[in-house]
């Protein structure tokens, strides 16, 4: 068990130098010098200046040998200290951030957890019943085949524009401010749902096939048919099955983590929602890089989040890794 | 007399064509491939020309209607299909040719440090959101072509696949006749390419089908965020001028939903061909 | 699971339902958009990129200008006028004050000029002509002049906030322009508010001197919302949490009457015009230092496509001189209708070859009169994709009489710094041509004469250099406005740029209104023109306040 953690702990630790160093290169090393166009901007802001001073001069170095810089990065990084926004001057990078994340976590939480619970349900059903099989199966891979910002396209066009039930964009309605009336939260709550169900639908579909061919595998293996032959119900055939096949769909969540969350940058652009993803693609319109390099940082960490977690779950529900550790991760 | 010894033969070949999922996929799929070919010669227009007048609805004239600016978006979605069929097919490619002999050599060795060091490697590729690497090297290169877009799509792409192949070689390693290979003192590389790849040919190309599925959805996904070549059309530059130019708000849905949906019907049909091939080689699924 | 979490949304309401205030009604409320591009983090009046609403909602000007009928409207200032030819008189208002009950008298005029003479201020260049700025008394200020620019000046008065001195006398110099003026003391209608990252706040002040004089903004609350894509302004629009929207809408002439918007034309061009297009020219670069070829180019592009396919005929195309509103008080119809420009390929074409740009090597491209080969890069911002199809469209008409022209997009900084260092063959811009009291401000910005050094900043991108030009502007800029002598060098001006052709005008961006009328009523519009629908900066001035106050809620 410890072991097990250990070896995934060493994985994430990697991975996050990794992305710090892929941070910190690519600005420096791509064509047309984006590090110093950068440093012109703020230059002709009014105190970016004293900014330049302070900031730049020690997180950057310029004129420093190049291991120098990269040390420099990560000590401001251990200080929180991300940089300046240049597009929304003086905001430190790091507020930015905090005020966008819980947007991410407000969709994605409740759309894996949901949609992987409901999947596995719908996809178990699907996996016993015929009839339902022949209906559900194509739904599934339509759900599970579409791009997410143009499943996001769809929804609002559908909810949103012709039924008009939803509005299309943002988090919360130009006429609200944030507190804990029901006006307020029901207002959130128009605006959450249709990126909500982009996110809850897509993932859906993929669990749901999942779920079903592990089903119709296990069915069809010696133990199920001999359970048949001892009589046994369809149910509790198929909870057989289902339970076997929870392990590979938890497994299967820690490698989708990337896609989904990569899902939800794109579902956040087409609905203006204020997440991480939005605010990325929007610093990358007006060539933010602080901003950029923020926002790549903090996605990475969310997946490592998310990963460490499923982990932990996996941990719980798998007797084989509860006891020892052995085999491949 | 002669057809029959074939398919027996050929047993797998016969359950193919046989398999429903397998044939409407293949279907789909030539249907939507033939559309990227001939589409460029069905169509009168350019497809930066104005074609027409703006906000036309599928028609004779226009069969997917014109964008607001009266552009054909039948002729700027064959177009664009190309670029992105042509896309996913190179990334697709390069990803699983990485995916192919990191996995081979990590599994083949496994236990030795060239597999720890790749399987860190592959771990820590398989945890960071391709689109985060992607929106994050596009963004700072302002000339891409096709080829750099593809290449950097791949170089996210690889890591599943190198994994499945590393367990594939690994189960079968261990199978006797490859032990016997050994025995009889065959090269590394005979080994590798005469006993496990050769018994693993069906698996890649499943392998493949998924990663082409990957990567077109990756290309696509950059194109929409104005991320994908810089020059030319592409279906997901088709999408993002719609979102741009307010197509949904002003009720032209055959700007905004006709491309995406001619590319989700693609990747669905290679999922029927995918699970219908799993059928075929595991026996085991097929009886249902 | 659920229970548990409904649980927790029961507990949090409760705990919280005290403690938060609610917005101001929203039929109280103006939301609006289009004006800031990013939150407000100063409303320092001095510091040039404070939050764009600060002058005219916190801190007023002399006069205000009505671009519809080119006049100047008293706003501070009760009259103004020239009592000399170098001395302008100005009588304050009886009985303004500041937002704080100070009285705002002639001596904060004074001290708002004195400040950029003693100080580095954006606005210190004018003292290059003024001599003296004296207050007579309470209510009098004499501005004394040694040359002075009247073109500018009528730019000047509705221009510049006036601030006040017993808040601004006790800041030290070098931290002027870097306070961020949180909450500013001005003598405007309206305070800074509570904003957010996405919105920009602003509460009546109830106290306005001007409820008595040009009576009270109806708006209890203005809320500037921050909207970077134009898409999601449609949306609001459509469900009316918008009311009035300042973006380039596409599609706004098909749909408004469906979903009710009003613009001020309720049929073509829809919009007031706000600005012109022009595409500036790289003079330095052959063969774009030839004025035959500059000449050639604006024959060869037909702007009537640009207006039909990219703008809907929400824009009109361009005059020649690329004057419009009241700058066309000065336009010469003889000289327009003998130099100016129209499309006619057959022309373009007829001109490049008598100039000897033609195709030497048969590839289809015209080439530099000794043979090699030439192209040519259009640029614009990525992502503002009005321009973006139009530099298409000016490709196509280029390559179609041999000229290889090919768009391209960087991002606006690349943008600006190329054009700022004059590294690009073609771009199409319009930050200096938006509508003014005076055509110097077009001219000067067309035409200016600091072109030699690194960077330039203040117009004429394609650094075309010519002395006598530059002589002329700077003549008309010091004759008394709207005389025979003013006219005449009015004329000779426009005759250099059509002949020389240094910047092409194509079309003129519109002042993007929608308004929607669900909370308010009673907009601006060509038929009831109580005002002007704009929230952009440096707008204000323009009758926005007359709008606010002309404004109607809905019951």
């Amino acid at each position: 068990m410890g072991r097990y953690l250990s070896k995934k702990l060493a994985i994430y630790l990697v991975t996050f130098f990794f992305a710090v160093t892929l941070n910190w290169l690519i600005p420096r090393f791509v064509p047309g010098d984006p590090i110093t166009s950068l440093l012109a901007r703020f230059a002709s802001l009014e105190g970016g200046k004293e900014i330049l001073q302070s900031y730049f001069v020690q997180t950057f170095g310029l004129d420093k040998p190049l291991y120098a810089q990269y040390i420099g990065f990560w000590r401001s990084l251990f200080r929180g200290d991300l940089g300046i926004s240049i597009t929304r001057y003086p905001a430190p990078v790091m507020d930015i951030i905090k005020d966008a994340v819980i947007y991410d976590y407000i969709i994605l939480l409740p759309s894996i957890v949901l949609s992987w619970i409901i999947g596995n349900k719908l996809g178990a059903v699907s996996g016993v019943n015929k009839k339902v099989d022949n209906f559900m199966m194509p739904v599934f891979y339509f759900l599970t085949s579409s791009p997410y910002f143009w499943f996001a396209l769809v929804v609002s066009y559908v909810f949103g524009i012709v039924l008009g039930i939803f509005p299309t964009s943002h988090a919360y309605s130009a006429t609200m401010r944030p507190g804990w009336n029901w006006a307020f939260i029901a207002d959130f709550f128009m605006h959450w749902f249709m990126p909500f169900l982009t996110m809850f639908l897509v993932q859906l579909g993929g669990w749901a096939i999942g779920m079903r061919n592990m089903i119709i595998y296990e069915t069809n293996t010696n133990y199920s048919k001999y359970m048949e032959s001892l009589g046994a119900s369809d149910k509790l055939i198929r909870n057989y099955g289902f339970r076997n096949g929870i392990l590979p769909q938890v497994t299967g969540l820690a490698i989708s983590l990337g896609t989904i969350i990569s899902g939800s940058v794109l579902t956040q652009v087409v609905f203006s929602y204020p997440g991480l993803g939005y605010t990325m693609v929007q610093a990358i319109k007006e060539s933010d890089y602080f901003l950029i390099q923020g926002c790549f940082l903090f996605l990475i960490l969310m997946v490592l989040l998310a990963n460490f977690v499923v982990d932990i779950v996996y941990m719980i529900i798998d007797p084989r890794v509860r006891h020892s550790y052995s085999g491949e991760v | 007399m002669k057809t029959k010894s074939f398919w027996k033969k050929h047993e797998n070949l016969y359950f193919a064509v046989s398999n429903k999922k397998v044939l409407l996929g293949v279907f789909m799929f030539v249907a939507i491939i033939l559309l990227s070919l001939v589409g460029p010669y069905l169509t009168p227009y350019d497809y930066e020309e104005f074609a027409g007048a703006g906000y036309l609805p599928p028609s004779k004239d226009h069969w997917f209607g014109t964008t607001l600016m009266g552009r054909d978006v039948f002729t700027r979605v064959v177009y664009g299909l190309r670029s992105t069929l042509l896309v996913g097919f190179l990334a697709g490619t390069i990803a699983s040719a990485i995916g192919l002999v990191v996995g081979f050599v990590s599994g083949y060795y496994s236990g030795k440090a060239a597999d720890e060091g790749l399987m860190m490697l592959t771990n820590v590729f398989m945890v960071i959101p391709s689109l985060a690497i992607l929106i994050i090297l596009s963004a700072y290169l302002p000339y891409r072509g096709i080829v750099t877009q593809s290449l950097i799509v791949a170089a996210t792409a690889w890591p599943w696949t190198a994994r499945a192949v590393r367990s594939q070689t690994l189960s079968l390693k261990n199978q006797e006749f490859v032990n016997l290979s050994r025995i009889s003192g065959l090269s590394t590389f005979k080994i590798l390419r005469d006993d496990i790849a050769a018994n693993m040919f069906s698996y890649v190309f499943m392998v493949y089908i998924l990663q082409f599925n990957g990567t077109i959805l990756a290309s696509v996904g950059l194109e929409f965020l104005g991320l994908g070549p810089t020059r030319g059309v592409s279906l997901g530059l088709v999408m993002q001028n719609a979102v741009n130019w307010n197509a949904l708000h002003l009720g032209m849905w055959w700007w905004g939903l006709i491309p995406g949906l001619i590319l989700t019907l693609l990747i669905v049909s290679l999922y029927f061909i995918n699970t219908g091939l799993d059928e075929v080689f595991n026996p085991r699924l097929r009886e249902m | 699971m659920k229970t548990r979490v409904s649980v927790l949304l029961i507990v949090a309401l409760i705990v919280s339902s005290s403690a938060f205030a609610l917005a101001a009604e929203r039929n109280e409320t103006l939301i609006v958009g289009g004006g800031p591009w990013s939150p407000a983090t100063s409303w320092n009046p001095l510091y040039p990129s404070r939050t764009s609403a600060t002058i005219g909602l916190v801190y007023e000007t002399l006069f205000a200008y009505n671009p519809l009928t080119n006049e100047h409207k008293p706003w501070l200032a009760d009259s103004g006028e020239w009592i000399s030819d170098t001395v302008y008189e100005v009588n304050l208002r009886n009985g303004i004050h500041w937002s704080d009950g100070e009285p705002l008298t002639a001596v904060d005029v004074v001290f708002t000029y004195e400040i950029a003479r003693d100080n580095e201020l954006p606005y210190t260049p004018i003292w290059r002509t003024l001599e003296e700025v004296k207050a007579l008394s309470l209510t009098k200020v004499q501005f004394v002049f040694n040359n002075p620019s009247y073109q500018e000046w009528q730019i000047e008065l509705y221009s510049r906030p006036i601030i006040p001195k017993h808040i601004w006398k006790d800041i030290p110099s070098d931290q002027l322009m870097i306070i961020a003026n949180e909450n500013p003391v001005g003598s405007g209608p309206y305070k800074s508010g509570v904003g957010g990252a996405d919105r920009i706040v602003w509460d009546r002040d109830d106290n306005w001197w001007g409820n008595e004089v040009f009576g009270q903004p109806k708006p209890k609350q203005i809320v500037e919302m921050i909207i970077y894509e134009n898409n999601v302004a449609l949306g609001m629009l459509m469900q009316r949490t918008l009311d009035l929207s300042n973006y380039f809408i596409p599609g706004v002439p098909s749909i408004k009457d469906a979903f009710g918007l009003t613009t001020w034309y309720d049929e073509a061009p829809f919009m007031l015009q706000a600005n012109t297009a022009v595409l500036y020219l790289n003079t330095q670069r052959a063969p774009l230092d030839d004025a035959e070829f500059r000449r050639a180019l604006a024959f060869a592009v037909n702007p009537e496509v640009i207006v039909e396919r990219v703008f809907e005929y929400m824009v009109p195309t361009a005059d020649p001189t690329g004057l419009f509103g009241g700058w066309t008080d000065y336009r010469d119809a003889e000289v327009v209708e003998e130099y100016g420009f129209y499309y006619d390929p057959e022309v373009a074409k007829q001109m490049l070859d008598e100039a000897g740009y033609v195709d030497a090597d048969g590839d289809g491209w015209r080439d530099l009169p000794d043979g090699s080969a030439m192209s040519f890069e259009i640029i614009v911002p990525a992502g503002w994709t009005d321009w973006m199809e139009s530099i298409r469209i000016i490709s196509e008409h280029f390559r179609a009489i041999g000229i290889n022209a090919t768009p391209a997009f960087p991002d606006q900084s690349v943008y600006e710094n190329r054009m700022f260092t004059g590294n690009f063959d073609m771009l199409i811009n319009n930050y200096g041509s938006g509508v003014s009291g005076s055509p110097f401000s077009y001219w000067n910005w067309i035409a200016n004469h600091n072109i030699h050094r690194d960077q330039v900043t203040e117009g004429n991108f394609g650094r075309y250099d010519n002395q006598e030009l530059f002589d002329l502007i700077f003549e008309f800029n010091q004759i008394l406005p709207m005389t025979e002598e003013s006219l005449a060098v009015a004329s000779e001006i426009q005759k250099i740029l059509l002949q020389e052709m240094p910047a092409i005008p194509f079309w003129l961006n519109g002042m993007w209104a929608q308004t929607t009328s669900k909370y308010w009523t009673n907009w601006p519009t060509e038929n009831n023109p109580v005002g002007y629908p704009s929230t952009w900066g440096g707008y204000w001035q323009f009758g926005t306040i007359e709008m606010l106050i002309n404004l109607e809620p809905v019951q």
